[in-house]
């Protein structure tokens, strides 16, 4: 058993290196028998490794035609840019396709997010969006009333961002919270994909300094996306200073004097 | 008021009491958009107050409270560091 797993590792790692820094989409992989004999393995380890790859989505098979490589995927980098300026980032063209533009009231989870009181009013925006014709991710979308009034006045905006922008709302900063799942049967529906892939779904707040301005749940296809994130190390942790007494540690903190 | 403290903001004395107070801190990191704190308790940390001092939501897990605020943690760590 664990000779076999190694092995299969070995055959789908050097499938994974071939089709990511050698091959182009749409190119064929080596046959089942080609892999066989340089890696001395049975077909059934072949299969497996390539299954893995197919599911990964990195492989596309199709069937009576054989194995291809897959268009690369797109590196979805947590940065607080929208799907439409990302996507032209890219050279894609983004469009959407609008399933829901309504005013609501806020429920709790999304007043939470949006520094509002539950039962505000809020406009509430449910899109397919499309890059170069694909549908790619679903994405809703909470704003809070008062604070863009006649949002929806009009044509729809074509980018929150950039209407937000417009009425002089800098977007400065975020957080995404980014989880994994299987897609339902509808949101499978809607992005063209069997029921059950796996997809990424970010829930994402957007603040203009101390305003929070956007709430968003984005379902994204991971046999499209992949998510990229930049690391640094932990700033040194603050911790309080040796050799107070506890008496000096629960003096109020407010008269703490600080000299320097 | 402000002008005893060096300019160290209310802000800062306002987040440390309600994570307790200096002694029920073991450390705090700033992390991007939150501060991350460990606490020797967390029942005494007041989430209303935190909200009230700016916070825009907190997450209690185990000892760890973290506090979003925003890119302007940093500046609040520096504050918090000289009244720890």
């Amino acid at each position: 058993m664990g000779r076999s797993v190694l092995k299969y590792v070995r055959v789908r790692d050097y499938l994974r290196s071939l089709v990511t820094h050698e091959l182009s989409a749409g190119d064929t992989i080596p046959s089942e028998r080609l892999l066989c004999e340089q890696f001395g393995v049975s077909r059934m380890t072949v299969r497996q490794a390539v299954d893995a790859l197919v599911v990964e989505g990195l492989l596309d098979r199709e069937q009576g035609r054989g194995t291809f490589v897959a268009p690369t995927k797109v590196d979805l980098e947590v940065r607080l840019a929208s799907f439409g300026e990302e996507m032209q980032r890219r050279g894609m063209e983004p469009s959407s396709k609008v399933l829901a533009a309504e005013v609501v009231a806020a429920t709790p989870d999304i007043a939470d997010a949006l520094d509002i009181l539950p039962g505000e009013r809020v406009f509430y925006l449910h899109r397919v969006r499309f890059a170069d014709g694909e549908p790619m991710a679903i994405e809703q979308s909470w704003l809070s009333c008062q604070l863009v009034p006649g949002f929806f006045d009009g044509a729809l905006p074509d980018s929150i961002y950039g209407e937000l922008r417009r009425r002089g709302l800098e977007l400065d900063w975020g957080e995404d919270t980014v989880s994994a799942t299987e897609v339902d049967a509808q949101d499978a529906e809607l992005l063209g994909v069997p029921a059950g892939r796996a997809v990424l779904r970010l829930a994402r707040r957007t603040f203009a300094g101390e305003t929070a301005c956007v709430y968003s749940r984005s379902t994204y296809r991971a046999d499209r996306y992949v998510l990229w994130v930049p690391l640094r190390a932990p700033k040194r942790p603050l911790t309080p200073r040796a050799g107070r007494t506890s008496s000096e540690l629960t003096a109020e903190p407010a008269t703490t004097e600080v000299v320097g | 008021m402000s002008e005893g403290r060096s300019g160290v903001s209310e802000q800062a004395a306002d987040i440390l009491a309600a994570l307790g107070g200096v002694a029920n801190i073991i450390e705090i990191e700033p992390c991007t958009t939150r501060l991350r704190s460990e606490v020797h308790d967390t029942t005494v940390v007041d989430v209303k107050a935190l909200r009230a001092a700016g916070a825009h939501g907190v997450m209690i897990s185990g000892h760890v409270v973290q506090v979003v605020m925003g890119p302007n943690v940093d500046t609040l760590a520096t504050d918090l560091e000289e009244l720890l």
